[in-house]
């Protein structure tokens, strides 16, 4: 789902349980959780790292990754 | 008093310990750029603060965060003084509400309301401090605003917390923390429903800290009965998730109470951001920032500036000695020790401070910009690709400036095998204690193109990194797991205070190396050319130097430099690297630099120049460095394996270029 999503794209996380559980772990450290309103700020090429932006904050995290976050567009 | 201070990472923790300590402290802005606790009095000498790493929670998952941990549940600590960013206080409050429940005095700096402001967050400080129940002093850390203020609530306010149990987490967790409680009445000083709520969140330090005084089979037991009734009572996920939504909504209550938030304006770091981070754009921007940072450390400004110390120590300086050794009646030995073995040898080593304070400056300024988290970023995908991940490369940056705290900023890398295998490869990073010697060689033979042949070296570096990390991630350290979340700082605009700092801190190791490691290494290896079999003053070639540098030289012919000199110079580089500076200063004794590169033309070619250069790039550590490697892996295996790897790695390529370089008619 959230592969969808481009560059300015926004979205509600409203399942995070597909991602490792390393990473789940580091996003809710970083407040970003189910719930969470996010938007995209921009994609790396050749399949590089999302990074996205949440209450302000920015966070980076890998495409594999991000693609396995659901979330509904806003 | 000691007083710990503790906040999340990026919330200015560090500055604000300059500021308090005046002390010089390095400040960084990438997550966890503070690597060791690190202790600094406070300026009205009200006692001991200790800066701690940023962390987002005490249950950690880095060996970084694992510090702070410990550091809880072993060493004693008067006062906690929190640091909380206060343009992002929902995800701060989250570690503050822990370590209220650590049940210790504390109190908190509010950082960054000035960032806040700016975002249209405006937040009661005296809201704030009633309903957590501890002093609350707003600050702005970066320029020392409100400083003074919060060391008078550290030395004159009680500090006790007033309220008790913010959270209240649900019958059920209650009423496990009442059974832990009784469990380990007695057993321990800390407080237990600190410690039963982390243990419930699956904290492992402090799973390790209980089972050492409690029987585990009895502490299992009240965790998993715990779990699955939460699990079936409210369908959650985890105990660990439980408590964090429970946490979550205290926290809410508390942000809708003392804080006002009005319509934003786009701060200008996303600005920066959508051209420094661009799809296409951000590899360039990097290479061309590199660039720019190795012409003026070479070119520009820092070549000039050491021909000017140059020349002053080469002139007044010897020339005051000599009259100053005249005047006394030295002999003849003591002359010599201090004109050919310390004035050559540690004057040698000196010449390079202007260059490398202008590399040293540049890396602080691009940590302290918030550049740092965006060249991770960056570079990802290309780390990724050879089995590591971007946070790789910013220990890899710093190892430009020193292998050593590069290792040790690889701590912040959560899984073991990707930070292994940065251990290992940083030290191929070329640090600026090799500078010199590149300085030196490009002096004598590539004139017309200094920059551009020293960058080749540091590039040649880095392709030889991602090289093994390619073969090494396939072979010898093969694992799946990988993690990458990085933190993105705004963008601050550094300040020159806190920049010299910096780089007046990473420097002023090289300058104090140079006056007791260099200079002990000067007279010993002055002492070894002066002595010989025959006696004293002997002929150069005679001496046992000669003698030690003759009986491995040979191994050195087939990469260009089989001379006593070169391998002389190489042993005492293991020392530490820019000894190979002040050994050749003192083998080959001219009285200045210029007259040095015309007389290295006698012994080197061009291409056996730039072979020995490639040599001193990656052959085996200096002595710091492996001692460093050894703390941080525990491992002797890895130890002497990033000593043999790197041994060998620099020979191999060294023959290539050498050989190859002959064969296409070279010299």
């Amino acid at each position: 789902m959230f592969g969808l999503l481009k560059a300015g794209g926004k979205g509600k996380i409203i399942n995070l349980s597909q991602v490792g559980h390393l990473v789940q772990r580091r996003l809710l450290d970083l407040g970003i959780t189910e719930g969470s309103e996010i938007c995209v700020k921009c994609v790396m090429p050749f399949g590089g790292p999302v990074m996205i932006e949440s209450c302000g904050q920015c966070v980076g995290i890998r495409r594999r990754e991000a693609v396995q976050i659901e979330v509904v567009k806003l | 008093m000691e007083i710990a201070l503790i906040g999340n990472p990026n919330t200015g923790k560090t500055s604000l310990f300059n500021n308090l300590t005046g002390s010089y402290e390095y400040v960084g802005n990438w997550s966890g750029v503070t690597v060791e606790k690190k202790v600094g009095i406070f300026k009205n000498n009200i006692g001991q603060l200790i800066d701690l790493p940023g962390v987002y929670t005490l249950n950690p998952l880095s060996k970084d965060e694992g510090v702070v941990t410990s550091f809880f549940l072993n060493e004693s600590v008067d006062r906690l003084l929190n640091i909380l960013d206060a343009s992002q206080l929902e995800r701060n409050l989250h570690l503050t509400l822990q370590l209220l429940e650590f049940e210790k005095p504390a109190l908190i700096g509010l950082n960054m309301i000035d960032v806040a402001n700016k975002r249209g967050i405006q937040i009661d400080a005296g809201k704030l401090s009633e309903v957590l129940g501890v002093p609350v002093v707003p600050v702005v850390a970066r320029s020392g605003k409100g400083c003074d203020k919060l060391v008078d609530a550290i030395s004159t306010k009680s500090t006790q917390p007033v309220k008790k149990n913010l959270v209240y987490y649900g019958k059920e967790v209650e009423e496990a923390i009442v059974t832990l409680t009784g469990m380990l009445h007695g057993k321990t000083d800390l407080s237990v429903r600190f410690l039963a709520i982390q243990y419930f969140e699956g904290n492992e330090y402090v799973r390790d800290y209980l089972h050492s005084i409690d029987d585990q089979q009895k502490l299992n037991p009240v965790k998993a009965k715990l779990e699955s009734k939460l699990q079936k009572q409210y369908e959650v996920k985890s105990l660990a998730n439980y408590i964090y939504q429970k946490r979550k909504e205290v926290i809410e209550g508390i942000v809708a109470e003392v804080a006002r938030k009005s319509n934003s304006v786009i701060p200008l770091s996303e600005k920066i951001d959508s051209i420094v981070t661009n799809r296409f754009l951000g590899m360039p921007i990097f290479l061309l920032l590199m660039y720019f940072m190795f012409m003026l450390t070479f070119d520009w400004l820092g070549t000039p500036l050491s021909d000017l110390l140059d020349g002053f120590l080469t002139g007044p300086i010897t020339v005051g000695f000599e009259k100053v050794l005249t005047a006394i009646h030295a002999s003849d030995f003591i002359h010599a020790l201090i004109i050919e073995g310390l004035v050559a040898g540690v004057g040698g080593v000196l010449v390079f401070v202007p260059q490398i304070f202008i590399l040293f400056f540049f890396i602080s300024l691009l940590e302290d910009s918030g550049y740092m988290a965006r060249v991770a970023l960056v570079m990802d995908r290309i780390m990724e690709s050879v089995g590591l991940n971007g946070k790789a490369f910013i220990p890899m940056m710093i190892g430009f400036g020193c292998n050593v705290p590069g290792i040790m900023a690889a701590r912040t890398i959560e899984t073991p095998r990707e930070r292994l295998l940065t251990i290992l490869l940083t030290p191929l990073m070329s640090c600026s204690a090799r500078l010199p010697v590149y300085a030196l060689f490009v002096g004598a033979f590539f004139a017309g193109n200094k920059a551009l042949v020293v960058l080749s070296l540091y590039v040649l570096g880095i392709i030889v990194a991602l090289t093994l990390a390619k073969i090494f991630s396939t072979t010898i350290l093969k694992s799946e797991t990988s993690l990458f979340v990085i933190e993105l700082p705004p963008y601050r605009l550094p300040q020159f205070q806190s920049l010299w700092r910096s780089t007046w801190d990473k420097g002023k190791g090289f300058v104090r190396k140079a006056g007791t490691f260099i200079f002990a290494g000067s007279v010993f290896i002055w002492l070894l050319s002066y002595a010989g079999p025959s006696g004293l003053k002997v002929d150069m070639d005679h001496s046992y130097l000669a003698a030690i540098g003759n009986a491995i030289a040979p191994i050195f012919d087939p990469i260009g430099f089989g001379t006593w000199q070169a391998s002389a110079s190489l042993i005492t580089g293991f020392l530490a690297k820019e000894a190979i500076i002040s050994t050749m200063n003192i083998i080959y004794f001219v009285p200045n630099d210029a007259s040095l590169q015309g007389l290295m033309a006698d012994y080197y070619t061009p291409l056996a120049a730039y072979s020995f250069m490639v040599f001193i790039l990656l052959y085996i550590p200096c002595l710091a460095t492996v001692a460093t490697i050894y703390k941080e892996t525990n491992s002797k295996k890895w130890t002497a394996f990033s000593m043999i790897y790197a041994f060998a790695i620099a020979y191999v390529l060294s023959l290539i270029i050498y050989q190859g370089g002959k064969l296409f008619g070279l010299v």
